[in-house]
């Protein structure tokens, strides 16, 4: 151990949980917090959620972000005494398929398309979800009213999991979301991603909390020093 | 009075659809005017809306049925907005650009300018930087309205700007931009000529260009 090592701490979305549990090497880090999945569509308040949670870790660490830039949600996010280590990618689909460069791939062939995985379909929601909490809340006719507004334009589902054998447990759950979706028409495909890009966050954080790197080479990766802000340009490659 | 105009806005802030078409037509029997109506009623409402959205204090569910609420009051005012003799007050094609397929904050712009007294050709979703050229030459608008929801297509908005300058079309539209990313910064950095926070302002906003605000 160098004498640079810093108290390492994570602050996620809770879609990331499992995987991230997962690949963290126990006992790394001090502190884990994981945040309410739905924080993005409000992204004011998602900046200042994940504000709170890095204001709240006492001791000057090293604070691995489990988010992308998430429509904004972490624009004007400040390091403050910690150093910020982030994924460069719009959202968490990139680190559930494994690259950047795959989630660009997905993008432009079907721009159009509703991703599933384990944390989403356990901790966050779909269309089917959305369509039982609607019809409670407003009655089954206005729900449906309001699901076709949001996902009509749609075309695709897509199951993603890092194994096969996950693709495997989680089809029935997803095959059910595409039977709802069907109205709209929607082909449903899994996808095969990878935890790589998480794995490579996590290498990188073990790496910078022992000091031995700063970080800053890789593109797909931003690198916050005390005192610095997060910002969207940052994220534009 | 304006009592009924405060009850109109609450009607529209609670997406009360059922409720808007009387209060409009009850409006219209006091012989309050269709553009006071508008715009000390339903538009008030919307703003409340507009902000609330941005708070964090309104969903999409509830934005929707307040965007139903208005739709339906304005169903009921826009046969008097005409015959009052309020005229077109200028020409306006919107789109979200190209790889976004989302429109419900485009279509509130739409609605909106609509009920400001524009004529909006809307283009739809996931719109070619080339469909928007094709659009200003087909109809010759006053304003192009581009709407973005993901930071992965906001850039489009960019493209889209930049191919309207490449045929030469630049000077002849004033362009404004906005969704959930979008901010003035971003806006100016792109060579727009305005940002509009939601739907209420983008309308506000479309207004002053053609001078009518």
């Amino acid at each position: 151990m160098s004498a640079q090592t810093r108290p390492l701490a994570v602050v996620a979305c809770r879609v990331l949980q499992s995987m991230l549990e997962q690949l963290l090497p126990p006992g790394l880090t001090d502190q884990v917090v994981f945040l309410d999945y739905g924080l993005h569509r409000v992204p004011g308040k998602m900046t200042l959620a994940v504000q709170e949670a890095l204001d709240a870790i006492p001791q000057a660490s090293l604070v691995v972000l489990g988010y992308g830039l998430c429509g904004n949600g972490l624009h004007g996010v400040r390091a403050g005494q910690h150093t910020l280590l982030v994924p460069r990618t719009h959202d968490c689909i990139a680190l559930l398929l494994g690259s950047q460069q795959a989630y660009m791939s997905q993008f432009e062939a079907v721009p159009g398309t509703i991703y599933l995985s384990k944390g989403w379909l356990e901790s966050g929601s779909h269309p089917l979800k959305e369509y039982q909490e609607y019809a409670a809340k407003y009655g089954p006719q206005e729900a449906e009213w309001l699901l076709d507004q949001q996902y009509r334009n749609y075309q695709r589902l897509a199951l993603v999991a890092s194994s096969q054998a996950e693709l495997e447990h989680y089809r029935p759950q997803a095959l059910e979301v595409a039977r709802f979706c069907e109205r709209w028409g929607y082909r449903y495909e899994e996808i095969l991603g990878s935890d790589d890009y998480v794995r490579r966050l996590i290498q990188l954080a073990g790496a910078c909390a022992r000091g031995d790197s700063a970080g800053d080479g890789s593109p797909d990766f931003l690198v916050i020093p005390p005192g610095g802000q997060i910002d969207q340009a940052q994220f534009m490659r | 009075m304006s009592e009924l105009y405060q009850k109109l806005a609450t009607a529209i802030l609670e997406g009360s659809s059922d409720k808007v078409p009387g209060l409009v037509q009850k409006a219209l029997d006091q012989g309050l005017t269709p553009k006071d109506i508008l715009d000390h009623g339903m538009v008030v409402g919307m703003n409340e809306v507009g902000a609330r959205f941005k708070r964090g204090e309104m969903f999409v569910p509830e934005v929707l049925m307040s965007a139903e609420a208005m739709q339906a009051g304005l169903k009921v005012l826009r046969p008097h907005l005409a015959s009052s003799g309020a005229k077109l007050i200028g020409k306006i094609v919107i789109g979200t650009v190209k790889g976004d397929l989302h429109d419900i904050g485009k279509n509130l712009v739409g609605m909106m300018c609509e009920g400001a007294g524009f004529e909006v050709i809307d283009l739809g979703f996931n719109v070619d930087p080339e469909k928007f050229v094709q659009a200003i030459k087909e109809h010759r608008p006053d304003i192009v309205g581009l709407s973005a929801l993901l930071t992965t297509t906001m850039r489009a908005m960019g493209h889209t700007i930049k191919a309207i300058e490449e045929a030469g079309l630049r000077d002849q539209v004033k362009i404004m931009v906005g969704g959930a990313p979008v901010d003035a910064e971003f806006a100016q950095r792109i060579g727009a000529d305005g940002y509009g926070s939601n739907a209420p302002a983008g309308a506000e906003l479309a207004k002053r260009f053609v001078g009518a605000a």
